[in-house]
């Protein structure tokens, strides 16, 4: 009751905000809350003549799979893991470069530098699947051809599980740098020019510049997009680790995650029902997350809180 | 005022969207319990008319096969419509799932209470799966009813591949196909090394081998790729023994015994030797250190590989598109039968208005050949043409192509591609004289694993294969203490209940047969 | 209009030393990054014109080893349906930002006002689709069967057209909107339309054209959408009419197997380049065109005055 009386006041006094935010909201309600009920598949032993609400129940036995063995608790931890490398390499490559390319005064340099970064971009990651197999096969790939050339001996690179963290995440940086950046770069335009003139007419050094002026005005925006990667740190670009480690089980305890592993369970056998129990496990644990970090954000900064 | 009314607008339409969203539940549910009060209406409408066929009412019939669209299908389109309209008062629309979609589409088919009457269906398309979870409508009385020339076509053990759970899910190929792993290799560069002998022993692959090595370094010997070995699968066919299902390469029994006993892959005892031998091959370098993430799927075809292990049909196409490599094939498969039936297979939808016409449509495909060459030939002197010995050509390969409808296929009507080896022909002729009904392999060919119980441990199994399987089989990892990886982890993922339970499937089975 | 008040360094000032090594540091670094973008890219364009079995046997150069147009041949082989493909995308495309940025930039808006009591729950609300989704299967029946999307290009728009990290950026370019300035404007008794519309909008212009930008992006690369949701060939945009020629050249193989028929070589390789080309081209043209607004951007001073 109490609430509706809120609700009430609240609608009177910004019933204009209400109505800005309208069209979003029912459009979300309509195309994400209602297929939403699909959820309940996770607990369900799919039939097609019954469909999603007459399907028997089948209790927990679709996140079976997922645990059997041992494999949920590396398959989690690798996920979390790579998606916190991914996080921290790309968001500070971008933020680098984005400083770099607002500092740099030739604009020609600075157009062609900024359109070149973004295409990377454009590349699928079937194509950059391709090129790291040319690049790192040992009969016949480029990187053997220069070892071979300085009269060293050839490297099985898809015989060393370890190094290849060390490439997903060199490749994840390559690709996303350029389109984080742009959010960067946008993010410091924005800032008042006479902000600056006013900095360099009081004889600030340029790296006093950055430190008080740019890397404050880019705060927020790190501080959401760090937020925003966080609270998808349980999914894993599939697309990324199907075509750069492809079916080479020697490099799998070192490069599965949740998506690839879920994608090879099932590749013979697929179940629409153990499909759904691997994305809820995801969803979860994704929300408990970002609920905490979400809480302990606004404890520090109620601006910096998503929510 | 404005602003209420918007708000009124929006509240109602919530409401609405609430309430589509309480009968969208409420439709699947009544839909599903539509769906089989109909094929029941529909069986007894069957029995009332005895068969007689009632084609008074022009019906349309929908049909999805996997592949994409040909550019000039319009034209056969037309023509087998005519057909059609002549011959049985319909007319068919067929739908494409392309090879882009088929994975993500072809399940969601079934589940979006799109009406449809048709659609291809295959072991790799997870056919039993999808019969068990009621995608399907039962076939029991529909096909010998409506069907009965196509009915009295059908062998026992196509019949009882199409049964599941106690009903008949699908109508199978005509056009029986073989398990015959083997070697398909160059010919011209076996007559170079001297190997006159059909290459089908793994010596005489090793041979070859270290031949290509030391003359053609540039090539691979054995063509392996991204979708993982199949050696061990070769392997235990030679020595006699048969995988239980074809998603479960891992597990195998010996259909020549007496009461077969299944087991699992590292309780073979000649698999020692064999992953030794895969590791020397692995070390001559006789495929590439990196084959699993190689994609290139088409390097025997092109020149880049020498032997690659498959099945003959492959073989058949090289021998086209390259007869000047002369390419050979060595059946490396100790005893031969047939795939099962459900390879290629033909299915109605829950949701179909029309299962009578469809099954009499499909009885007039698979037996009369003017229908069968307008749908999977299209039209003659324009779409393709045929040579005295009846064998096809299509025309113009960028308008046209061979239809997608691989289950409507029978050996009576069916037209080999003119340039195919008449050794294709007489080799099969062989092996049907080979195969005896019931007896060794055949009489497990009927037989289909049902997962339900344990797919948990599939799916375990599954991985572990291609984890620690594939790089051992690859000579990737030490052939003795990679085994040992191998069978630890396959047993840690549960092996022992899925031995369990196919030995029981596959007793059950051979009680069943009496 | 602000033409001359771009961030530059002031050049009135001597560079110190420490400047010097900075702007050192800066052009290498930058220009290292723009060189590990750019070959991959010449690689790509390399290979899409370079004969398959070439590539087979001796992989990728910055050079095309023996030249071959086999890749376009068969992208190009029926040139209609590549422009019309084009042309769906160009749509889709224009609609979808146009709408998009709208909904975008007024829920931005609305979510990051201080006194709307509701804003953090609002946020809440579509955050929590990031988190939660039906999966495909439900979602896919429910907007066939309810929202009969099928064969309809809404099915094209509608998924993508209110993201919520967009929402959120865009949030963070809302917040650093003086809330003065929204309040000397209501006691000058602007509606909040009003405000919305003549203050609000002019000063998210970099906001905008990065989201813009992005939206746009993600239209252009979406094929899965049309994936599920397309059945008509003429339809389909760019992407997918690509994906489908590069599947329907590999699946010939398979089908070869399939049904004992053979087929010819297809450049697989070459083909995903081709394909990478001529998705990849127009973008990389009008790049250009829209970034002045990254590299200017429109600062808040100049608009005040």
């Amino acid at each position: 009751m109490k609430f509706f009386k809120g609700f009430a006041e609240e609608f009177k006094r910004n019933r204009a905000l209400f109505a800005m935010a309208a069209p979003a909201f029912i459009l979300v309600l309509v195309m994400q809350y209602f297929p939403m009920t699909g959820l309940v598949l996770a607990f369900k032993n799919y039939r097609y003549d019954m469909g999603v609400f007459g399907s028997p129940w089948n209790g927990l036995a679709n996140f079976r799979y997922l645990f059997a063995s041992g494999t949920g608790w590396l398959i989690t931890r690798n996920t979390i893991l790579y998606n916190l490398l991914n996080l921290i390499t790309s968001q500070l490559l971008a933020v680098l470069i984005a400083i770099f390319i607002t500092e740099i005064n030739n604009m020609i340099f600075k157009k062609v530098t900024q359109s070149i970064i973004l295409l990377p971009y454009f590349i699928s990651w079937v194509v950059v699947g391709v090129f790291v197999y040319n690049l790192f096969n040992f009969e016949t790939g480029m990187m053997n051809g220069v070892l071979k050339a300085m009269g060293m001996d050839p490297v099985n690179m898809y015989g060393i599980p370890g190094a290849w963290p060390v490439i997903i995440c060199l490749f994840n940086a390559w690709k996303w740098t350029g389109y984080n950046s742009v959010i960067y770069i946008a993010a410091i335009t924005g800032v008042d020019g006479e902000i600056y003139e006013a900095a360099s007419i009081d004889g600030a050094t340029i790296f006093q510049r950055i430190l008080y002026i740019t890397l404050p005005s880019i705060r927020p925006t790190l501080v959401t997009m760090i937020l925003l990667q966080v609270g998808r740190i349980l999914r894993g670009d599939f697309e990324m680790f199907y075509q750069i480690v492809g079916n080479n089980g020697q490099l799998f305890n070192a490069t599965d995650v949740i998506d690839t592993y879920v994608f090879r369970s099932l590749i013979t056998n697929p179940d629409i029902g153990m499909t759904a129990a691997a994305t809820f496990y995801q969803s979860v644990l994704c929300f408990v997350i970002i609920m905490v970090v979400n809480a302990v954000v606004k404890r520090i900064d109620e601006d910096y809180a998503l929510f | 005022m404005s602003m209420r009314k918007k708000i009124l607008a929006t509240l109602l339409a919530m409401t609405m969207a609430i309430g589509m969203l309480a009968g969208c539940g409420g439709g699947s549910s009544s839909g599903s319990s539509d769906a089989p009060a109909s094929s029941d209406s529909g069986s007894a409408d069957a029995g009332s008319t005895d068969g007689a066929a009632d084609t008074s009412k022009e019906v349309n019939l929908v049909m999805y096969v996997i592949s994409d669209r040909p550019a000039g299908q319009d034209v056969v389109d037309e023509n087998l419509n005519k057909l059609l309209k002549e011959k049985l008062n319909c007319t068919l629309t067929i739908n494409w799932i392309g090879w882009a979609e088929y994975a993500n589409k072809y399940p969601l088919l079934f589940s979006s209470g799109e009406e449809f009457d048709i659609a291809y269906c295959a072991t790799w398309l997870n056919f039993a799966n999808l019969a068990r979870r009621g995608a399907f409508k039962s076939l029991d009385e529909l096909l010998p009813t409506y069907a009965p020339d196509n009915y009295a076509l059908q062998s026992q053990t196509a019949l009882q591949q199409a049964t599941i759970d106690g009903h008949i899910y699908a109508v199978p190929t005509l056009l029986p196909t073989y398990i015959t792993y083997g070697s398909i290799y160059r010919g011209d560069l076996a007559k170079e090394a001297g190997m006159t002998d059909t290459i089908d022993t793994w010596e005489e692959v090793e041979q070859f081998g270290d031949w290509i090595k030391a003359n053609h370094p540039e090539m691979e010997v054995i063509d392996e790729y991204s979708s993982g070995p199949e050696l061990s699968l070769v392997w235990e066919r030679m020595a006699g023994n048969y995988e239980i299902d074809s998603g479960n390469r891992y597990i195998f029994y010996d259909p020549s015994e007496e009461e077969p006993k299944v087991f699992a892959i590292y309780d073979d005892p000649t698999i020692g030797d064999f992953y030794e031998m895969c590791y020397r091959f692995g070390e001559k370098g006789f495929w590439s250190k990196s084959a699993l993430s190689d994609t290139d799927s088409s390097k025997t075809q092109n020149g880049k590989a020498a032997i690659r292990f498959h099945n003959v049909d492959t073989w058949s196409g090289y021998t086209v598109l390259h007869p000047e490599w002369d390419f050979q094939y060595g059946v490396m498969t100790s005893e031969i039968a047939h795939l099962p039936y459900t390879q290629d297979c033909m299915v109605i939808s829950n949701t179909s208005k029309n299962p009578e016409r469809a099954m009499m449509f499909w009885n007039l495909l698979t037996t009369d050949q003017e229908v069968y060459d307008a749908l999977y030939y299209g039209v003659l002197g324009t779409t393709y043409e045929l040579n005295e010995e009846g064998q096809f050509t299509i025309l113009d390969t960028d308008l046209y192509s061979t239809s997608a409808m691989w289950a409507a296929r029978t050996f009576d009507l069916n037209r080999n591609q003119a340039g195919v080896p008449e050794s294709y022909d007489t080799m099969r002729a062989e092996w049907e004289e080979q195969i005896q009904d019931g007896v060794g392999i055949e009489k497990y060919t009927g037989f289909v694993l049902d997962t339900t119980n344990i797919t948990t441990e599939i799916a375990n199994c599954q991985n572990v294969r291609q984890q620690y399987g594939w790089p051992l089989e690859l000579g990737y990892t030490d052939p003795v203490a990679g085994l040992e990886e191998y069978k630890q982890k396959l047993q840690e993922a549960g092996i022992e209940k899925v031995l369990e339970e196919c030995q029981k499937q596959l007793d059950a089975y051979r009680t069943s047969l009496g | 209009m602000a033409k001359e008040k771009e961030i530059v360094a002031p050049r009135k000032i001597k560079l110190s030393t420490s400047s010097k090594v900075f702007y050192v540091i800066c052009y290498t670094i930058v220009t290292l990054m723009t060189i590990v973008c750019l070959v991959p890219f010449i690689l790509l364009v390399s290979g899409s014109f370079t004969a398959e079995n070439w590539i087979r046997f001796h992989g990728y150069g910055l050079i095309p080893g023996e030249f071959s147009l086999e890749a376009y041949k068969i992208i190009f082989k029926t040139p209609e349906r590549i422009i019309r493909a084009y042309g769906v995308s160009i749509m889709i495309t224009l609609i979808g930002v146009a709408i998009g940025l709208l909904l975008t930039a007024l829920t931005a808006y609305v979510i990051s006002r201080k006194d709307f009591k509701y804003r953090n729950a609002l946020s809440f609300f579509f955050y929590f689709t990031t988190l939660f989704n039906g999966g495909m299967v439900s979602t896919y029946i429910y907007y066939i069967q309810y929202l009969h999307l099928k064969d309809s290009y809404l099915a094209l728009i509608l998924p993508m057209v209110f993201n919520v990290f967009y929402l959120l950026i865009m949030r963070t370019f809302v917040n650093n909107i003086p809330v003065a300035l929204i309040e000397s404007a209501k006691l000058d008794g602007a509606g909040e339309w009003r405000i919305f519309f003549t203050i609000i909008l002019p000063l998210l212009q970099s906001g905008l054209a990065t989201i813009g930008l992005f939206l746009a992006l993600g239209y252009w690369n979406d094929w899965y959408n049309a994936m599920l949701y397309m059945n008509t060939e003429a339809k389909y945009p760019l992407q997918y009419m690509l994906y489908s020629i590069q599947q329907q050249a590999q699946a010939l193989a398979r089908i070869a197997s399939q049904a004992g028929i053979s087929v010819q070589d297809l450049p697989s390789s070459s083909l995903k380049m081709a394909m990478a080309v001529v998705a990849t081209g127009p973008i990389v043209i009008l790049y250009p065109f829209v970034q002045k607004y990254f590299v200017a951007g429109i600062t808040i001073g100049s608009v005040k005055g």
